[in-house]
């Protein structure tokens, strides 16, 4: 009985496990492979030993791109993290129309991020009559101050691009919800009783109380920031000057522009590396910060 | 002991997936090799969508009509390149594939295309082609691929606003020095020095980051010794005079001139809308003319781009392009692919394909019919240059992707003015580009490939 539940739970999953033999264990083992050859994708590869890897240390676009993953993943996830646990926490309150409160802070993250890209690229426009972003900076000055030419210098490509990942908090503002939620309320009455306002409430209960879930989306920030990809690539091209040139262009530079399949893949491998080392320390840091009620 | 009749067997399971692998066997995408009329079915990937599309497939349904043998199967798509570069290792390749000229030396050198030596006996050979068109698609005295449409890049101007400024309209300049004049009169600044009208802007619409050394006799790369000649003293000296623009008339104010009216998303409406008095351009421009602005509206003039003084009595200089085709290594029917090819080279088909792209032809010679009835009335103009020693192009290497991208990062920092020079950024394009042709080198050794300026 218990063989025959294994062999039909085994079936069951067969579908899955074909699907992530093929389509994810063969080629993260190519990859790995492929990292110590030279591969063009169109001839045979041959080995190299570690000349790819060595490569990267002579590479100062490589420098450039993991720089600019780096401020892009910083700067993203500390913006994201505030805006979204203020967004959940007022979110939370009862209000009026509730429900469509929290679809419509929901809603933007269901649109395709291609989509997205083209209408920010057309809201960053430094023409004031086209560009909506500069539009606004100019109606809340009474036209004392004109918006920038967002994309053309680094500073304000970047800007641009970390200004528009805000328009995708809404899945980690419904799990700050979830989250903010389980916050027991004895804990707020005893704190209130204690003579804690609201800030002090916040801070000292609700913040401790939904620090796992505040791990979890910052885990999840660091491998959404560190592959950070089609946005860029639509609104900005990596430019100007590479000042928005990410880690996963250059990867898929390499492989498909240049025909560089094996540093590509010595490339993703460091990706890959460096995502796992993050949420380690990220993990290990946790230990030490998060709050877990029970353990 | 019964089954619930909503419990799914492990029979029923099993079942249920081999009927869907049987399913997708049988009634799944499937590449096509034989029609019903036992005509071989070559698949054509080309990158052309609109009228330039269109041109192809009149000549590909001429080719279908006059066959019992073949038929050509015509797919457009984008990303065609690196398409092309996943189906040629995945073994599953087209049979006929359209690519650019700058794509060639990296699919030639990994081997990734046929030769198309066989189109020797459809009368086929390098002087079947325009002077500055044979180096494109020969190599080592072997054909590697056939050119469909090439293009040349010239300045176009306004007719009507050169009138204005008292300028000449038949008598456009030919020197870098007249034209400077020419783009102070053309220009009109507001009060406050903001841009109104730009006699010229190299980066509208800044597609060409690689050809301004070239106008001043500078070449990116050096065939004969493989090195990288980015920072020749030609070439600064055109990157300069790329520089010159936002150094004359400030970079924010040229930024807030390029910002585009929301109802005309064209590449060419500063051009279109008199903004711009001047503008390189290749010879499909006046199809877009006719096509945003409606036929014979717009009062165009073209000629080669000008060149400093020293050079103006040479022939025309100005960068080319080609689409070109090719037969993918591992097509199933080379010979057939061939045919086709050697069709659309002929010259009453080549000539309805470029007319169709508003295109100068490929061939060393083009009919009168062509010349005349030809969409762009200064298709001349791009003949001459494709008939040119000095027309040029992108590098023959096969990190031309990368060094171009280098290009690229160093153009920003020139036009952005982070160096009083173009000297510096070139400086440092230079680095890169040899570090990336040091590599190519090891690549060729490593594969016991001849080095390209062997065979250049």
């Amino acid at each position: 009985m218990r063989h025959d539940s294994l062999g039909t739970g085994l079936l069951w999953i067969g579908p899955w496990l074909l699907g992530f033999l093929f389509f994810t264990i063969v080629p993260v083992s190519l990859a790995l492979y492929y990292g110590f050859t030279d591969y063009t994708l169109l001839e045979a590869p041959i080995p190299v030993g570690t000349q790819n890897y060595e490569r990267m240390f002579s590479d100062e676009i490589l420098g450039t791109v993991l720089w600019n993953t780096a401020v892009f993943g910083v700067l993203s996830i500390v913006i994201g993290t505030i805006t979204s646990i203020s967004l959940a926490a007022l979110l939370s309150k009862p209000a009026r129309f509730q429900s469509f409160w929290r679809a419509a802070v929901f809603a933007p993250s269901v649109l395709p991020l291609v989509a997205i890209a083209v209408i920010f690229k057309l809201a960053y426009d430094p023409d004031p009559e086209v560009g909506l972003a500069n539009q606004i900076i100019e109606w809340f000055t009474f036209g004392l101050v004109q918006g920038p030419n967002w994309f053309g210098s680094g500073f304000w490509a970047m800007t641009a691009l970390l200004l528009m990942s805000l328009w995708s908090v809404g899945p980690a503002v419904v799990i700050y919800l979830a989250g903010l939620r389980d916050v027991p309320k004895q804990l707020h009455e005893a704190a209130s009783i204690d003579g804690v306002g609201p800030i002090g409430r916040f801070f000292h209960v609700v913040l401790p109380m939904i620090s796992p879930v505040i791990l979890f989306n910052v885990i999840i920030g660091v491998i959404n920031a560190a592959q950070v990809f089609a946005v860029p690539l639509i609104m900005t091209g990596g430019g100007p000057e590479r000042s928005t040139y990410f880690h996963s262009m250059y990867v898929y530079d390499q492989a498909f522009k240049f025909g560089d399949m094996g540093y590509a893949s010595a490339l993703g491998v460091l990706q890959f590396a460096i995502i796992l080392a993050l949420t380690g320390i990220i993990l290990l840091a946790g230990r030490r910060l998060v709050y877990y009620r029970g353990a | 002991m019964t089954t619930d009749p909503k419990t799914i067997t492990r029979r029923s399971a099993l079942g249920l997936l081999a009927a869907g692998a049987a399913g997708y066997a049988a009634f799944g995408p499937e590449r096509r090799r034989l029609r019903r009329d036992g005509r071989v079915v070559l698949d054509y990937w080309e990158k052309w969508t609109s009228h330039e599309a269109a041109a192809m497939q009149t000549v590909v349904d001429r080719f279908n009509e006059s066959q019992s043998a073949i038929f050509v199967n015509y797919l457009t798509m984008g990303g065609i390149d690196q398409k092309a570069k996943v189906a040629i290792a995945a073994g599953d390749p087209p049979d006929v594939l359209g690519l650019w000229n700058r794509n060639l030396p990296f699919f030639s050198q990994c081997g990734a295309i046929m030769p198309l030596d066989g189109l020797r006996d459809y009368g086929i050979d390098e002087s079947t082609y325009a002077k500055a068109v044979g180096p494109l698609v020969f190599r080592g005295g072997r054909q590697l691929a056939a050119p469909s449409t090439p293009s040349s890049i010239a300045l176009y101007y306004n007719k009507a606003i050169f009138r204005e400024v008292g300028l000449d309209p038949d008598a456009p300049p030919r020197t870098i020095e007249a034209f400077d004049e020419a783009i102070d009169r053309l220009t009109i600044l507001d009060g406050d020095g903001n841009v109104e009208r730009a006699g010229f802007l190299p980066t509208d619409p800044g597609w060409w980051s690689w050809c301004w050394g070239g106008f001043f006799g500078g070449h990116l790369y050096d065939e004969r010794t493989g090195r990288a000649t980015v920072d020749s003293a030609p070439n600064i000296a055109g990157y300069d005079w790329f520089q010159s623009f936002p150094k004359r008339w400030g970079l924010d104010k040229l930024r807030r001139f390029q910002g585009a009216p929301i109802d005309n998303p064209s590449p060419y409406r500063n051009f279109f809308s008199g903004r711009l008095a001047t503008t390189i351009q290749g010879p499909w421009l006046p199809k877009f003319m006719d096509m945003e602005l409606g036929p014979g509206v717009f009062d165009y003039g073209a000629c080669p781009f000008p060149v400093p003084a020293a050079l103006a009595d040479q022939p025309p200089y100005g960068p080319i392009e080609a689409d070109i085709l090719v037969i993918p290594t591992g097509a199933r029917n080379p010979e057939a692919s061939l045919e086709f090819i050697a069709f659309t080279q002929r010259p009453e088909n080549i000539e309805t394909l470029c007319a169709g792209h508003a295109k100068p032809s490929p061939l060393a010679t083009s009919s009168e019919g062509f010349i005349r009835d030809h969409p762009n009335t200064a298709v001349a103009v791009h003949e001459e240059i494709l008939q040119s020693p000095n027309a040029y192009t992108t590098p023959w290497i096969t990190g031309w992707a990368e060094f171009g991208m280098a290009l690229g990062a160093g153009l920003d920092q020139i036009w952005n003015l982070k160096s009083p020079s173009a000297a510096g950024p070139l400086g440092e394009v230079q680095i890169e580009a040899e570090a990336i042709l040091q590599r190519e080198q090891e690549r060729r050794q490593r594969r016991n490939q001849p080095d390209p300026w062997e065979s250049a």
